[in-house]
């Protein structure tokens, strides 16, 4: 396509061709020379399509056979279309007119029979996609006039002078994307166009990043202070003092008993109201905290009553106190057997920092809401969801392994040694163990590990 | 009298309203092995777990050397640390080897230092015949290793009395001797011992002392010989019918 590319363009009828006149006249200068009253370029960042406008009057001696907007490198004048107005007076005259757009990126209309002498112009040239990268640019225009002896001589103009910001990078990207055949046809698809736009993906992305970070900071601040309360709300839950015993029940039922949702309310709302005012982000935490200390209190405290009495009772029989025995035997054994559903529970508390945004908390959600808002595609919704995945998928995943691992080491004192092999070739590596497993049929009757009763199951570990 | 390590005076147990020890007398000598037979249900566990007061008594009186077990006074762990006891079900902590069982309690309830503990560790392990397993974790062990592990563990606290409930019970018949074997080393270095079994060839090699207990009293007590070969209660005799 070396050639040039020659587009005949039809004199469209504007919607705004009357207002448009109007204008028009109010800003036309006294014409001697072709008289450029105004020319102007939208948009004020790098690689957008715009409009390029050009309004002027004809030299008093002489018509205009052609006009070369002469856009110079970086600009993109491919896909450009041209609208033109002619007046003489006020009268509208017909023109007849060609558009080529050169190689050079020139965009040259030539007239057929020329623009008489000081007739008004208006051309809009649209789709010009601008430099990506900022600048200042000029753009020249030249015409050739034909004077009244029929001379021709190409006379200049002073033309344009546009100064761009360089956009940001993922903006660049995306309105480099915008222009891609592929892309297009992509975008055709109106799911695709909807959910996964490509120019939206390589924005939202970025933008999304901090509301992510500000999730996963919630969750990893609010998760270890809820171990702490948790573990204080199950030994209050176990404790000798029934008023001790009550407070935690009513805590873990008034808890787990209302929505996150109401309890962020409260948090946020309530609080205020009776003068307590906390920092945004650590109402966030405190509120997370609440919620999941309930639940995880639930989770210690069922792990907790899971481990066999007979631990208990060996590590008194050696002398050990309450609180050594819980130390140093019991919460061990119940570290490994609640992780799975600790694991759940940490998932379950990740996603619902999305409900931080109903009360202004920047985090991953409220950052797409308010991307979809602005942008009116769902693509954000996409990318956010993308973002829980990275964190999520890998947990579920981690979940079901710790889970493998748990029958297996607790299959392992009273399970046939069947299983064990096949879980174990299943697993790789799984419990560390030293060489030399005992033979098959060493398993006792009764074994020392823990009962089975305790349900370590994540799919049936409540959600909210 | 003078040398009893363990003296039971008229103790009562009762779980809310189920009376199981209605008066229970017994003075256990150092370096005695009291081996205590019944049927099932007659209160010969309850018995042993008083002793150490893993259940708390409802009457009578404890003596475990000069300290009372059940006073309110005493220092529970204290006590718990001199009577060693081994239970039915093991009770091996799962999250640690053969030899991080044993030295558990010699390091937070001893303070034994580390390296301290770990040699006898080595050493009691060695002693029950687990030199090569120091370093299996429990499920990787046979239930009678698990049992010997459980003893070795007890015997690190230097116990001066060592409490044994039905150890043998859970263990497939030809992992029992090794056990077994154990116990009778212990016994035969002059370990004061308390012995619920059903194995009757190891009551009469090895116990000094018979106790025949049936709904929560003595019924009848001896030397071996004498319990097995001339029981005097009907009950004994029907209780020995059945299980030789
Ligand atoms: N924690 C408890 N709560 C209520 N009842 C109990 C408790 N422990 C034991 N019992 C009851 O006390 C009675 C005696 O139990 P114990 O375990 O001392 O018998 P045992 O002689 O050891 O019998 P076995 O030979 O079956 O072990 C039984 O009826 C038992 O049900
Ligand atoms: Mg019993």
């Amino acid at each position: 396509m070396g050639d040039r590319i020659v587009r005949s363009m039809r004199l469209r009828r504007a919607a705004a061709g009357a207002l448009l006149i109007v204008l028009m006249l109010s800003v036309a200068a006294p014409a001697l020379a072709m008289s450029t009253s105004r020319i102007t370029i939208d948009q004020k960042t790098g690689g957008l399509q715009t409009r390029f406008t050009y309004q002027a009057t004809a030299d008093e001696d002489a018509g205009v056979d052609r006009i070369d907007f002469l856009f110079p490198e970086g600009f993109d004048t491919e896909d450009v279309y041209v609208e033109l107005t002619l007046l003489d007076g006020l009268k509208r005259i017909k023109a007849d007119y060609e558009v080529e757009i050169l190689e050079s990126g020139a965009v040259s209309i030539s007239f057929d029979p020329a623009v008489p002498a000081k007739s008004n112009l208006f051309i809009e040239v649209y789709d010009v996609i601008t430099p990506i990268a900022g600048g200042t640019y000029e753009i020249p225009v030249e015409y050739e006039a034909v004077t009244t002896d029929d001379d021709t001589e190409t006379r200049k103009d002073p033309g344009l002078t546009v100064t761009y910001a360089t956009p940001p990078r993922q903006e660049a990207l995306s309105r480099w994307l915008e222009n891609q055949s592929l892309v297009r046809s992509w975008n055709s698809v109106k799911f695709l166009n909807i959910f996964f736009k490509p120019q939206h993906i390589v924005v939202a992305f970025p933008l999304l990043f901090k509301g992510w970070l500000k999730s996963l900071s919630l969750v990893l601040l609010a998760f270890p202070i809820s171990i702490i309360g948790g573990l204080l709300i199950a030994f209050m839950k176990m404790a000798k003092i029934a008023p001790v015993r009550w407070i935690a029940s009513v805590y873990i039922n008034v808890i787990r008993g209302t929505p996150l949702f109401l309890q962020i309310f409260v948090v946020f709302i309530g609080f205020r109201t009776i003068g307590i005012r906390l920092p945004d982000f650590l109402s966030a935490v405190a509120v997370l905290s609440f919620n999941s200390s309930a639940y995880l209190a639930e989770i210690f405290r069922a792990g907790i009553q899971s481990i066999s009495r007979g631990q208990f009772e060996a590590a008194s029989s050696l002398g050990m106190t309450y609180w050594q025995a819980m130390q140093h035997v019991i919460i061990p054994q119940t570290v490994r057997r609640v992780l799975p559903t600790m694991t759940s529970e940490f998932i379950l508390l990740f996603k619902d920092t999305a409900l931080l945004a109903a009360v202004g908390i920047f985090e991953l959600m409220m950052y797409s809401q308010n991307y979809v808002a602005r942008n009116a595609n769902l693509t954000a919704f996409t990318v956010a969801a993308i973002y829980y995945l990275i964190i999520t998928i890998p947990l579920i995943n981690l979940v079901g392994r710790l889970e493998a691992r748990l029958a297996q080491s607790e299959g392992g004192s009273s399970a046939p040694p069947k299983g064990r092999h096949k879980r174990g070739v299943l697993l790789g590596s799984g419990a560390a163990a030293p060489e030399g497993a005992p033979a098959p049929g060493l398993g006792p009757a009764v074994g020392s590990g823990p009962q089975v009763d305790f349900d370590h199951s994540a799919a049936k570990h409540e959600s909210r | 009298m003078a040398d009893a390590i363990v003296r039971i005076k008229d103790l009562h147990k009762a779980f809310g309203s189920l009376e199981v020890l209605k008066g229970v007398d017994m003075d256990v000598q150092r370096g005695e092995v009291v081996v205590i037979l019944g049927p099932s249900g007659s209160g010969k566990s309850t018995l042993l777990r008083c002793v150490n007061r893993l259940e708390e008594p409802t009457g009578g009186e404890i003596w475990f050397e000069d300290v009372q077990v059940n006073s309110p006074k005493t220092n529970i762990n204290e006590v718990r640390e001199r009577i060693g006891m081994v239970f039915q079900s093991f009770n091996l902590f799962p999250h640690l080897t053969a030899k991080g069982n044993v030295m558990l309690a010699q390091r937070k309830v001893m303070k034994r230092d580390k390296a301290e503990a770990e040699r006898i560790a080595v050493e009691q392990l060695t002693r029950v015949g687990l030199a090569d397993r120091v370093d299996y974790f429990p499920a990787q062990l046979s239930g009678g290793q698990q049992q010997r592990v459980a003893i070795a563990r007890a015997l690190a606290m230097d116990p001066h009395v060592m409490l044994f409930d039905e150890v043998t019970s859970a263990l497939d018949p030809e992992l029992v001797r090794g056990v077994l074997d154990v116990m009778k080393e212990l016994a035969k270095a002059g370990m004061t011992m308390l012995v619920v079994t059903h194995e009757m060839g190891f009551a009469r090699d090895v116990a000094t002392r018979a106790v025949f207990m049936d709904g929560g009293v003595i019924v009848e007590e001896g030397s071996p010989a004498e319990v097995f070969d001339h029981p005097q209660h009907e009950r004994t005799k029907d209780f020995l019918g059945h299980i030789s």
